[in-house]
């Protein structure tokens, strides 16, 4: 797996928020579940505007979201 | 597994079903005179060959997993098309130079042809392998 130079802490988040699923969250920021999955196992580097949508939805600041591994 | 990246293995399995056993019909046969009818009306059987698969395969989706096929494709699904497909451009350019600029001075008209076809099969191949690729390997923009 091509592992990306961020890295993220949505596991951790979506538990904080009730065990929230890679489905909800999906849709409230209006990705597929499966693209979550991705995100999570970063295999997928989101767009900005992904980004901050996460953020958003859990309702933190974008770097306590995804952190730039370098 | 994304519906996209399903949608993707199937026209993969669908190109190599339908196109293989024809290139290789294409290749022992003698294509008989001009305008090539039998060949012709070969592919086209294939084509529908692979219509059919299309078709049956994206129902056995719709019906294993109906939410999963109703959802659009996503920023990811969008960007590993398009890199996919631009890439498979740049494949489908040098094809045509090759085949264009280089064939006619040594091959006659129906190698042409083949190779036209070839090309266009063997990039849209091409382009499905690079789809998959990037879903399994992942994707960083």
């Amino acid at each position: 797996m091509a592992e990306g130079p961020i890295s993220n802490q949505i596991r951790t988040l979506r538990f904080l928020n009730g065990e929230m699923s890679q489905a909800e969250l999906g849709q409230r920021i209006g990705v597929t579940r499966q693209t979550i999955a991705a995100i999570e196992a970063g295999k997928y580097s989101p767009s900005l505007e992904a980004a901050f949508r996460i953020a958003q939805v859990f309702g933190k600041p974008l770097d306590e979201v995804f952190q730039w591994r370098g | 597994m994304p519906h996209q990246e399903k949608s993707a293995w199937l026209a993969l399995a669908a190109m190599l079903a339908a196109y293989v056993p024809f290139f290789a019909y294409a290749a022992v046969s003698p294509p008989g005179p001009p305008p090539y009818l039998r060949v012709l009306a070969a592919l086209a059987a294939v084509s529908v060959l692979r219509l059919l698969i299309l078709g049956v395969g994206h129902l056995v989706f719709r019906a294993q997993s109906p939410q999963d096929a109703r959802a659009p494709a996503d920023e990811r699904d969008r960007a590993i098309a398009r890199r996919a497909a631009s890439i498979a451009y740049y494949l489908l350019m040098a094809a045509a130079l090759g085949i264009g600029c280089f064939m006619p001075f040594y091959t006659g008209g129906w190698d042409i042809v083949r190779a036209t076809l070839l090309a266009v099969v063997a990039v849209e191949i091409a382009r499905c392998v690079l789809i998959v690729v990037d879903y399994r390997r992942g994707w960083h923009g």
